[in-house]
């Protein structure tokens, strides 16, 4: 039965139990979902990016036969309770509020801005009803992009705004700033963009919504990073009591941060089901995913580096304009993160920041894998910029910047001990890898050919979860809880306000269960997905390695430390002398002891015990982070440019990082390989893009390109031996450095292939179009 | 209403349809056989991808109505009694994958290509993938799975390893 004859689970490959289930067409999403007397939604959408509503008149949708109900935006509003965004609000999102409801009532904002919902039979029906909903608009004009958001003449999308700033302007400094400027040798100014584009999992948005009017409860079958969070904003704009809300979520498709918690279209739903005393379906087409579901980046970014003639990065001063897009929503968190993060792990001596964020009629800017990574893309094409023009190696100058890993730990600019951080390492090895100099002798007899070969390095840290701080009282990622249980079956049993979605946790957090508890893997069960019965969780920002990884084991400890402890009154031996393996629990030094965790839970369920004695096998356990630590590595990429063509190609890629202690070093490195893969597609093929007037031009999968099987090479992946900082749990989070780090390598990558040209590379959106005008436009300089 | 009769899976199968049900909906809708995932509805992404006599289609493309009198086989249709084939087991063995929506379409694509390509090389495999898109895994894991499975049939390893 058991698979692998490892000692512990941890650290094997163990195959995923997810699949089985996956791998025959039996997974559970929210489309697979049909109950009696279901109805189905489709929303009707604003073509316009920028206009009033003058009339929404859904008469002849209603009169449509299969059609059962259809509503506006203000009936919408007199069925919810009224009020801000819920995410924005339990986030605490900084600045003033903008009006909103759940669909668009007297105004649209973007190109896709949901304005009425028709309910019926099916969704063939449903969007027949759609059709036949006339929308009288007043057009005004679109304000497209975040230049013209910053110009006070622009149209305000929100009135009780009066201009189209969403995220005031801010400034903070850090080091003496001014001083290490005018001392420094050199000041470069650079101006580095960063693209709209999004997250795209292949299941799209989409819930079952279903009211018991008998019982006053709404179940709401959700795709969501959180069921909690959903649960939130369900009874939030409802109006319900907790009590009466309950969220499930079985398989999802994919999410990369798009499905936290309840979008206004699942909110919709839930108040039709509410209304209609039936259960709603809305599923989103790819179009509607591709339109409004959301979408992240498009940040600009004024920099000036003060640099020494020998390459030492004294200071930065950024200044960054985020487009948030037309509802609230993650935009405003972004930047307070980037400042953050900016100095990376280099010892800067001075950092200034300042940030303004901007409401446009784009749809509205969410969560994508690695929400801050500009500050990763910015410095790392920025180094490369200098090292270029001082003469240096990128490899060098990386090396010459980072702070060596010193006790106490170098501390960032911005406040975070860099505690165990193995830049320097990765570097080294990353470029030991790529074997630096047979590629330059490589590259110049490719270029003798007339073949553009490049190659690109780039380094990130990432806190997941973070060092603890030396003065913090909590720890790095809040915390995480977990309740565990041994059944009379004999199964330990996780439950977990994790959510997976492509992560595995039902393996990962079963590995590390299995082998603290002492039962084997299959010995155990990971409860997800309802919030009758799980803790609080979220699962997003690459917590769940360190965070749930961790309270499964102190969790797993606690409980076997109970059951031995109950054990031991059944046995009449000293808890102290007996430990589980194999899940048996047996007297030290005598097998012949053992006796089955499944006939200690059996009879601890069905005997009558003194007072003194717990017989319940289960226990809650919270975990802080421990000590915490970073998540890091370097990458390097080879490309070849096409110079007739405009078109790279991705030769080979090479990662080596360190996410601490690997649980499953299958599903670490698939992490690694899917961010990377998320990365080669925002630089060569993706781009969420408007025209000027604010028209969305990418809602098909003919016009937002994907990375193919033939677009992404072989990633080959090297783990580094990490630095423990805790006693127990040295787990990192890895699911976004990927596509943190990605980005920078390519571009800086494709630049070494274009030097012949002296082409220099400050954005990050290069299909072959583009590649062809830098190069044109550097030749003809 | 159009009445048809589609073979599904080996069993016979009718249905009344409208003329403009895809045959992704009526698989999902009429037939409950949920495996098949519709991911673009354009007929892009292949995550709806099933075999039609022979050959494999995209069944968001497809009308029911044409699919009338035809042999179609889906995902459930290759693990009938949710035993693995050789292509699924190698598949798990190689954790090809991460949130299983695109899965089924991969695997039946992947299928259909072997049944005609058995000896096929990780380029012909790309190329015969590159329809397919995951958003998950970038491809790498997907590709062995499709490999490690040509190298046991090659060798004769017809059936998967038994799993408890």
């Amino acid at each position: 039965m058991a698979q692998i004859a490892a000692e512990r689970y941890t650290g094997a490959s163990i195959r995923r139990s997810e699949d089985p289930r996956i791998l025959t067409g039996r997974g559970r999403y929210v489309d697979d979902i049909k109950l009696p007397g279901m109805l189905h939604a489709a929303f009707v959408r604003s073509p316009l990016p920028h206009a009033r509503v003058l009339s929404v008149d859904i008469s002849a949708a209603r009169a449509l036969p299969g059609v059962v109900a259809a509503f506006t935006g203000a009936d919408l509003e007199a069925m919810t309770v009224p009020g801000p965004d819920a995410l924005s609000a339990l986030m605490g999102a900084a600045g003033p509020t903008p009006e909103f409801t759940l669909l668009a009532t007297d105004k649209v904002r973007f190109a896709g801005d949901p304005l009425a919902v028709v309910i019926a039979e099916s969704r063939y029906l449903a969007e027949d009803g759609c059709e036949l909903v006339e929308v009288e608009y007043d057009e005004l004009p679109p304000v497209a992009s975040a230049a013209f958001a910053l110009d006070p003449g622009s149209p305000p999308l929100f009135a009780n705004l009066g201009d189209n700033i969403a995220r005031s302007r801010s400034r903070n400094e850090f080091g003496d700033v001014a001083a290490t400027f005018a001392g420094a040798d050199r000041v470069y100014d650079f101006r580095i963009d960063v693209h709209r584009h999004q997250n795209v999992p292949m299941e799209g948005r989409g819930c079952v919504a279903s009211y018991d009017p008998a019982l006053g409860v709404l179940t709401m079958h959700a795709a969501t990073q959180s069921v909690h969070v959903s649960k939130i904003a369900l009874t939030m704009r409802l109006g319900m009591a907790p009590d009466k809300v309950r969220v499930l979520a079985g398989d999802i498709g994919g999410s990369f941060g798009l499905k936290i918690g309840a979008s206004r279209e699942e909110l919709a739903a839930a108040a039709a089901s509410r209304a209609l005393g039936r259960p709603v379906k809305w599923v989103e087409d790819r179009s509607e995913n591709l339109t409004a579901s959301g979408q992240a980046r498009e940040e600009s970014f004024e920099v000036r580096a003060a640099v020494s003639n020998d390459g030492d990065l004294l200071g930065l001063d950024v200044t960054m304009v985020i487009d948030t897009g037309s509802y609230p929503g993650m935009g405003g968190m972004v930047p307070a993160i980037i400042e953050a993060m900016l100095p990376g792990p280099y010892k800067l001596a001075a950092l200034g920041f300042e940030s303004v964020g901007v409401t446009t009629n784009k749809a509205p800017y969410v969560a994508y894998r690695g929400p801050w990574a500009s500050e990763t893309f910015v410095r790392e094409r920025v180094l490369d910029l200098i090292a270029k023009d001082l003469g240096l190696d990128p490899l060098e100058i990386r090396l010459r910047n980072a702070a060596p890993r010193t006790d106490p730990p170098a501390v960032m600019l911005t406040g975070r001990p860099l505690a165990g951080v193995t830049t320097r390492e990765s570097l080294e090895r990353v470029a030991a890898l790529a074997d630096i100099p047979a590629f330059r002798r490589r590259q110049a007899q490719a270029r003798a050919e007339g073949r553009y070969l490049g190659i690109g390095v780039a380094t990130f840290i990432e806190a997941a979860p973070g060092p603890r701080s030396p003065e913090g009282s909590s720890g790095p990622m809040g915390s995480e809880s977990m309740r565990l249980r041994l059944d009379e079956d004999g199964i330990v049993v996780l439950f977990t306000g994790q959510m997976p979605h492509g992560q595995s946790h039902q393996t990962t957090l079963a590995q590390v269960a299995a082998d603290e508890f002492g039962v084997p893997f299959e010995q155990v069960r990971v409860v997800v997905g309802d919030t009758d019965v799980v803790p609080f969780g979220l699962t997003g920002g690459s917590r769940s390695a360190t965070m749930t990884g961790g309270v499964t084991l102190h969790g797993a400890r606690r409980l076997k430390a109970k059951v031995l402890d109950f054990a031991s009154h059944l046995m009449e031996v000293s808890a102290r002398d007996l430990q589980i393996t194999d899940g048996n629990v047996w007297v030290r030094g005598d097998p012949a002891s053992a006796v089955a965790v499944s006939e200690i839970a059996r009879q601890a369920a069905s005997g009558e015990f003194g007072a003194d004695v717990d017989a319940r096998l289960e226990v809650e356990a919270m975990f802080d982070g421990g000590e915490g630590g970073w998540s890091g590595g370097s990458h390097c990429a080879v490309v070849e440019v096409d110079v007739e063509t405009g078109i790279v190609t991705v030769e080979r890629y090479v990662a080596v990082e360190d996410c601490g202690a690997l649980i499953n070093p299958a599903v670490v490195e698939g992490q690694i390989r899917g961010g990377v893969a998320q990365g080669i597609g925002a630089v060569l093929l993706e781009r969420s893009a408007y025209d000027s007037d604010g028209n969305f031009q990418s809602a098909t999968f003919m016009d937002y390109l994907l990375p193919t099987a033939c677009d992404v090479p072989r990633i080959e992946i090297e783990h580094l031996q990490t630095v423990p900082l805790d006693a127990d749990v040295n787990f990192r989070g890895v699911g976004e450095g990927g596509m943190i780090v990605a980005p920078p390598t390519i571009v800086n990558a494709i630049e070494d292939a274009l030097s012949p040209f002296g082409v220099r590379i400050c954005e990050q959106h290069l299909p072959p179009a583009r590649i062809l005008e830098l190069i044109a436009a550097a030749e003809a300089d | 209403m159009t009445d048809i009769t589609v073979t599904v899976n080996g069993a016979t199968r009718t249905g009344s349809v409208e003329a403009r049900k895809t045959l992704a909906d009526f698989l999902r809708d009429d037939l409950d056989l949920t495996g098949t995932h519709v991911g673009c509805e354009h007929g892009v992404c292949g995550a709806c991808t099933v075999i039609v006599d022979g050959r494999a289609v995209r069944s968001c493309l497809m009308l029911a109505v044409q699919a009338a009198g035809s042999e179609v086989t889906t995902i459930e249709g290759l693990a009938p009694d949710g035993a693995l084939g050789t292509l699924q087991q190698a598949m798990w063995d190689s954790h090809s994958f991460q949130c299983g929506f695109c899965t089924p379409g991969f695997i039946v694509q992947a299928a259909a290509f072997l049944g005609a390509h058995p000896d096929a090389d990780e380029q012909q495999i790309r190329a015969a993938l590159s329809g397919n898109i995951c958003r998950c895994t970038g491809y790498q894991s997907i590709i062995d799975g499709v490999l490690l499975a040509v190298q046991r049939s090659r060798a004769g390893i017809s059936e998967g390893i038994s799993e408890g």
